[in-house]
């Protein structure tokens, strides 16, 4: 068993651990969490510490690192065929900056969890497996395991919302699964499609392998999905264009896309703190994620077909999402729509088909993963207190909860995009990923370019005029003097769980090459598979 | 003279009568007697054909036999009706229902 | 030169930026206990040394030295971070070190016993990091990374007094139309980047180099120019993104000095100073036209405020329009040299002003009376009780009227001089921009006159107070030493010996750029002459005006209203980008939740409705067929079971019904 698998079922441990202790020990079940998530912390360090920043990934093998093979179902179908499933995992520069930022992202949430009283033994089980199905998704190279761990990971997130949420938790946490699961479900009758497309060259039977779906020559010729000379259509479209957009429309829901949102901000009003940390920390990196490995490299002839599309969708979502934080009265809501809108430059960057873009797209991840979290639980800690999160009920708190203040300040402008944080080097390189695209001409024009920058002023708009609305100005609540009470400053706990998020926003906005250099390697490979 | 219809007719009546007694009495004993009327009513037709078979007085002979057998039967049903009794105070077959659905 | 301390230049540039960043550390960790601000000071003092001697004495008109590291590779392009020292960065440099040292001594006095010090401390060394990391960056895209932190560090000041409504309202804003340029900054070094695949300064401005990487004559470098200068319009506050400026003064005056004049809003100009060469003959007549509009609009709105900031917040948008020009007609030279004499002069009206509000703010906590001290209708003959203020604000506003003797007099005539020679190499219509400037020159004069006038002049409102005990005297010692320090860099022998000839100046000399027109000696005689006599004569009309009390206008005027309310300009943006972009983004929102999420909710709702129909009809038909079957059954069972009552003698007469029609149908059968 390999570093990965440890890394992987990991958590599974510790949800037999709460499982079986009784309940009279049920203080114990945080720190069980918190110790096994710690853990992995570890392991993923040492993956990111032995990983090999010069070889590339995405369609080689051997390019690959830490790769664990295994047969894992084998079964003679007769007529149709072996089926051939394996138990493929391994990381390349795509991948491992995930692993490690939803390690950290998952410390995260499990400091975050530390005063969960409903039922705590469900609670941290459930968190547990949620954590395995993430990291099996990165590390996943056979298709059916990665959608085996895309729906494991569906299955905790839902009880997670639809118990320990807020007022219209059921509401959400049944529009989150829906949602969801109509995307999956769309993306197995792909998945079954590709497997009868495609073919083992050393066995000769059919694979779920992903990396020999990216592979041209593995593809039977006249099947559905066959990549040259392929007359299928549906509908009068053809058929590798439709399996691309059906792929991209579940991992576009993930993302999500405008107009696939709508799940998004009532999921994360919805969940509790720590939840709505994992979902925008690392679920919606999923998507992001989900586009490179599965669309993109899948479907390199048709990613090249479509990027304008995809990029427009990326602009709209960025300046439709950071015009709707503008009008949020909720905090927990705002934050939530800038989660679109921030996501919406990853889409940018990955239509723009440049190295720019595309790295500037999983930096952005990268960076909104635990920037998101920070914000996240920095409301958190308001609703906590007071259990309001109305903007407008707030006035002054600066004077009131001044490391608060300052916390939440730094958090706000490392995500508008202020240079020293990481989402600066994210966005920015979007940007000029997008405007390099004319001269790569990859097809994405430059006023999309343009229109993505105008989201980075709207996001300093939004941003700001919270920070004066809640932070600034004479102190007045609407709680009155028991609000005054119980708005207590930040706690060691708290601090303790912010500050490194921060702290590596800033490292990584100075130091870029922490993650740069790891992914540059598979960013050329890939955009060399996009343009043969 | 008498034919064996006349036999015939009052064995009819006989079973009638102890038919009646069967359907219609509110008395157990009564029942009794009339299944022993109806026994009889048999045991006349048995003696009345016996006069076909002259050689072996098959009809004479079974009717001694079902005699013997109305007796051992009475013995029997008299002592399920005393038991009855004990077991539900009363005799009257429509108190005892213990067998509806 | 080379020999203090003996290290480069580079590395004496570093260690200037790195003490202001050591001492903003210091005192974050420190946090409440770092109030006396001598962290900030020493790292300051420290900077300021080295900057002078290490990097603008050895520096200084030597050739330019660079030196880079690796940042990070992306793609196929690695991009370096570094520093570049020539005389254009090392002069800015050194400009930013020596007016931020006599504002940090200031500040000790002006800022004691505010309940926020330990703050101000902190901000201002960071502000002075990323001011002087923005002088020597090597790389586009670190320029822009300390671009914006200059921005962010503005924000934090002119927020400094947070509960103060006005003051949070002000750095919201200066910060989002910061931001504005900011886009197309970053547009800029997009473009740069998209075409020439480096951003360092030193490869993309090679002059050495016999191809230029840059042909400045393609639509891209016109756009990519116009997008550096949409950058550098909000920075230096130009027409129409200078409405941050005037707000920003609700921050301490020691900031505006130092942030809101002298320094931060003239790294516009560096920056375009910077990237001059990538300018295209559209692209600087653009400049031209902004930075003159800006120039006569700044001091047309000067003329109707009464706030006293205000009136030097629009004096500085208007010499920054002056700057602009300078670069527009390709004399970046004089826009630099203008730069560093104004930095001295505005930053001392800036200290002197705040001198005066200092004490007008004292008298009014100590009579407890409600006033605004900064009001101009409120102070009056000051200059008995702070006669050296008084002095020091005089040699600033003739410098800033460009009056003989001082330096203004040498840059200004030096930018409008060259643009008089600009315009009548180019004829026609352009000769208008001389003229503007000069008409501009002579409003000036006129504006800060009747500041001067007023303030010091004239019979004082509250004297009575002052009278009956109260104490009004002269800015303490760690205030007028900055200031007499900032007078004497406002005169002419610190740029050079010659009074008049502004080629002899010593900055002039080295930046020396090259135009493409003819020098003009007449204009170096009736310029001058024009713009002194005109500044006489405005003084004269001002004397007789605001300390005769012959004022010709009423205060009601149309005119007056249309300049106190800086052109209405602000109401205009707040009506249609204000309140345009929150009502889009309420009707975005509205559509958000009716449309988007209202289609999702249809199509769960239908998804629902059909799942009622289905339910019905499987209730009903399918269901009830069944129901249908069992009902039957059981009405049958319902005839059959009276049969079952349980009469023995109902048995028996059943029994035989049965065995009578069984007998019945053999019969019959």
């Amino acid at each position: 068993m390999g570093v990965l698998s440890i890394l992987i079922f990991l958590p599974l441990v510790a949800t037999l651990l709460i499982l079986t202790l009784p309940s009279s020990a049920k203080a114990t079940y945080k720190y069980i969490a918190l110790g096994f998530t710690f853990l992995q912390f570890g392991l993923s360090l040492y993956l990111y510490g032995n990983f090999d920043a010069t070889l590339g990934g995405i369609q080689q093998l051997d390019a690959y690192q830490f790769v664990e093979q295994l047969s894992w179902i084998r079964m003679d179908l007769g007529a149709i065929g072996k089926l051939e499933i394996d138990y493929l995992i391994g990381v390349d520069g795509i991948s491992l900056p995930l692993i490690v930022l939803s390690t950290l992202v998952m410390l995260m949430g499990v400091g975050a969890s530390w005063n969960i009283d409903k039922n705590p033994k469900g609670y941290f089980a459930l968190l547990m497996i949620l954590n395995t199905a993430v990291m099996g998704i990165f590390s996943a190279l056979d298709f059916f395991l990665f959608y085996v761990f895309y729906e494991v990971m569906l299955l905790p997130l839902y009880f997670l919302i639809g118990i320990w949420g807020g007022e219209r938790r059921e509401y959400a946490a049944i529009k989150f699964f829906i949602y969801t699961l109509l995307g999956s479900v769309l993306m197995l009758l792909v998945i079954v499609g590709l497997y009868f497309s495609v073919i083992n060259p050393v066995t000769g039977a059919h694979t779920f392998n992903m990396l020999h779906m990216m592979n041209p020559a593995n593809y039977v010729d006249g099947s559905f999905f066959a990549y040259i000379t392929n007359y299928h259509e549906v509908f009068g479209i053809p058929a590798r264009l439709i399996g691309f957009i059906v792929l991209f429309f579940a991992f576009a829901i993930k993302v999500p896309i405008v107009p696939l949102h709508t799940w998004l901000p009532d999921a994360h009003v919805e969940a509790p703190t720590p939840v709505s940390i994992i979902l925008a920390g690392i679920l919606l990196k999923v998507g992001g994620y989900g586009i490179i490995r599965v669309c993109y490299s899948i479907f390199p002839d048709i990613a090249a077909y479509t990027n304008w599309w995809l990029a427009l969708i990326g602009v709209i979502s960025i300046l439709y999402g950071a015009l709707n934080a503008l009008a949020q009265k909720d905090l927990k809501r705002m934050i939530a729509y800038s989660s679109v809108s921030h996501m919406g430059f990853v889409l940018l960057g990955i239509a723009s088909l440049t190295a720019e873009g595309l790295s500037g797209a999983m930096f952005q991840m990268v960076s909104h993963g635990f920037l998101s979290a920070a914000l996240f639980f920095l409301v958190g800690v308001l609703y906590d207190r007071v259990h309001d999160r109305y903007i407008y009920n707030f006035r002054g708190l600066a004077s009131l909860m001044p490391k608060y203040t300052a916390y939440v300040a730094i958090a706000f402008f490392a995500s508008l995009g202020l240079p020293g944080f990481s989402a600066f080097i994210g966005e920015a390189f979007v940007i000029i990923g997008a405007f390099n695209a004319e001269s790569m001409s990859t097809g994405v024009p430059r006023w999309m370019a343009i229109g993505g920058s105008i989201g980075i002023l709207l996001s300093a708009a939004y941003f700001l005029w919270t920070l004066q609305r809640m932070f600034f100005g004479q102190t007045r609540l609407k709680g009155g003097q028991a609000w005054q009470e119980a708005l207590t400053d930040l706690n060691i706990r708290e601090q303790v769980i912010l500050f490194p998020a921060l702290a590596l926003a800033l490292l990584l906005g100075i130091m870029p090459s922490l993650v740069f250099g790891n992914l540059n390697a598979s960013v050329l490979q890939l955009i060399e598979l996009i343009k043969p | 003279m008498i034919t064996l219809t006349h036999f015939l007719v009052v064995s009819a009546c006989i079973f009638s009568i102890g038919l009646y007694a069967v359907l219609a009495k509110r008395n157990t004993i009564m029942i009794l007697v009339g299944i022993e009327l109806m026994i009889n009513a048999a045991i006349l037709n048995f003696v009345a054909f016996g006069k076909y078979d002259k050689i072996n007085y098959g009809g004479q002979v079974f009717a001694l036999f079902a005699i013997v057998l109305a007796a051992a039967a009475v013995a029997v049903g008299l002592a399920i009706i005393l038991n009855v009794y004990r077991h539900f105070k009363t005799i009257n077959p429509e108190n005892i229902h213990e067998l509806k659905d | 030169m080379n020999t203090f301390l003996h290290i480069s230049p580079i590395t004496a540039s570093i260690l200037v930026m790195l003490f202001p960043l050591l001492a903003f550390i210091i005192q974050a960790v420190l946090g409440k206990k770092s109030i006396s601000g001598n962290i900030a000071l020493i790292g300051i003092i420290a900077s300021a040394v080295i900057s002078l001697f290490g990097v603008f004495l050895p520096g200084w008109n030597s050739t330019s030295v660079l030196q880079k590291w690796e940042w990070f590779t992306i793609g196929e392009h690695t991009l370096y971070v570094g520093i570049l020292v020539n005389n254009l960065t090392a002069l800015m440099q050194l400009v930013v070190c020596i007016i931020a040292l006599p504002v940090h001594i200031y500040s000790r006095a002006y800022m004691k016993g505010d309940s926020g010090i330990h703050r101000y401390w902190m901000y201002l060394s960071l502000f002075c990091f990323a001011m002087l990391g923005l002088t020597v960056s090597l790389n586009l895209l670190q320029l822009y990374i300390f671009w914006e932190l200059v921005g962010f560090a503005s924000y934090l000041l002119i927020g400094f007094w947070f509960t103060k409504e006005t003051a949070v309202q002000a750095n919201k804003k200066a910060f989002l139309i910061n931001r504005i340029g900011d886009i197309g900054f970053l547009i800029g070094i997009a473009l740069v980047y998209a075409h020439c695949g480096t951003l360092d300064l030193s490869t993309l401005f090679d002059q050495t180099s016999s191809t230029p990487l840059i042909d400045k004559n393609t639509p891209w470098a016109t756009f990519a120019g116009l997008a550096f200068f949409l950058g550098a319009m909000a920075k230096s506050a130009q027409f129409p993104l200078h409405v941050w400026l005037p707000d920003a003064m609700e921050g301490p005056t020691s900031v505006s000095s130092l942030i809101h004049a002298a320094t931060m809003v003239a790294a516009g100009v560096f920056l375009l100073c910077t990237v001059f060469p990538l300018f295209n003959e559209t692209v600087l007549l653009v400049i031209v036209l902004i930075g003159t509009l800006t120039a006569l609009s700044a001091a047309l709105f000067a003329l109707g405020q009464y706030d006293i900031k205000k009136i030097l917040a629009f004096s500085t948008i208007s010499q920054l329009g002056f700057m602009m020009v300078g670069v527009g007609i390709g004399a970046w030279d004089a826009a630099m040299f203008h730069l560093t004499t104004h930095a001295f002069f505005k930053c001392l009206l800036f200290l002197c002003a705040g001198a005066v509000i200092h004490e007008m703010a004292h008298l009014k906590a100590k009579a407890q009376l409600e006033f605004d001290p900064q009001d101009l209708r409120h102070i009056g003959g000051l200059r008995r009780f702070m006669p050296k203020t008084f002095g020091c604000m005089v040699i600033a506003s003739l410098s800033l009227a460009g009056f003989p003797f001082t330096s203004g007099y040498l840059s200004k005539d030096s930018i409008v001089i060259t643009a008089y020679e600009w315009a009548s190499h180019l004829g026609g219509v352009y000769v208008l921009i001389p003229v503007l400037l000069i008409i501009v020159s002579i409003l000036t004069a006129f504006y800060i006159g009747r500041l001067i006038f007023k303030v010091f002049f004239g019979s004082f409102k509250y004297r009575s107070y002052i009278k009956t005990g109260m104490t009004f005297h002269e800015a303490p010692n760690a205030m007028l030493i900055p200031m007499l320090f900032l007078a004497a860099g406002s005169l002419f022998p610190l740029f050079g010996l010659s009074l008049t000839n502004y080629h002899h100046t010593w900055i002039m000399q080295a930046l020396d750029v090259d135009t493409v027109y003819p020098t003009l000696t007449q204009a170096h005689l009736f310029i001058p002459a024009l713009l002194t006599g005109g500044a006489i004569l405005g003084w004269l009309l001002g004397w007789n005006w605001y300390v005769k009390n012959k004022y010709p206008l009423s205060e009601n005027n149309s005119f007056v209203h249309f300049a106190n309310k800086q052109g209405y300009l602000n109401e205009f943006n707040d009506r249609i980008f204000v309140k345009g972009s929150i009502k889009l983004s309420r009707i975005l929102y509205a559509f958000d939740r009716h449309v988007v999420d209202g289609l999702t909710n249809l199509f769960s709702w239908f998804v629902r409705q059909l799942s009622v129909v289905v339910y019905w009809f499987d209730k009903h038909v399918i269901d009830g067929l069944v129901n249908l079957f069992a009902h039957a059954t059981y009405y049958i069972g319902h005839l059959v079971r009276h049969v079952q009552n349980g009469q023995l003698q109902a048995y028996l007469g059943f029994a035989l019904t049965i065995v009578v029609l069984g007998i019945l149908y053999l019969i019959i059968k």
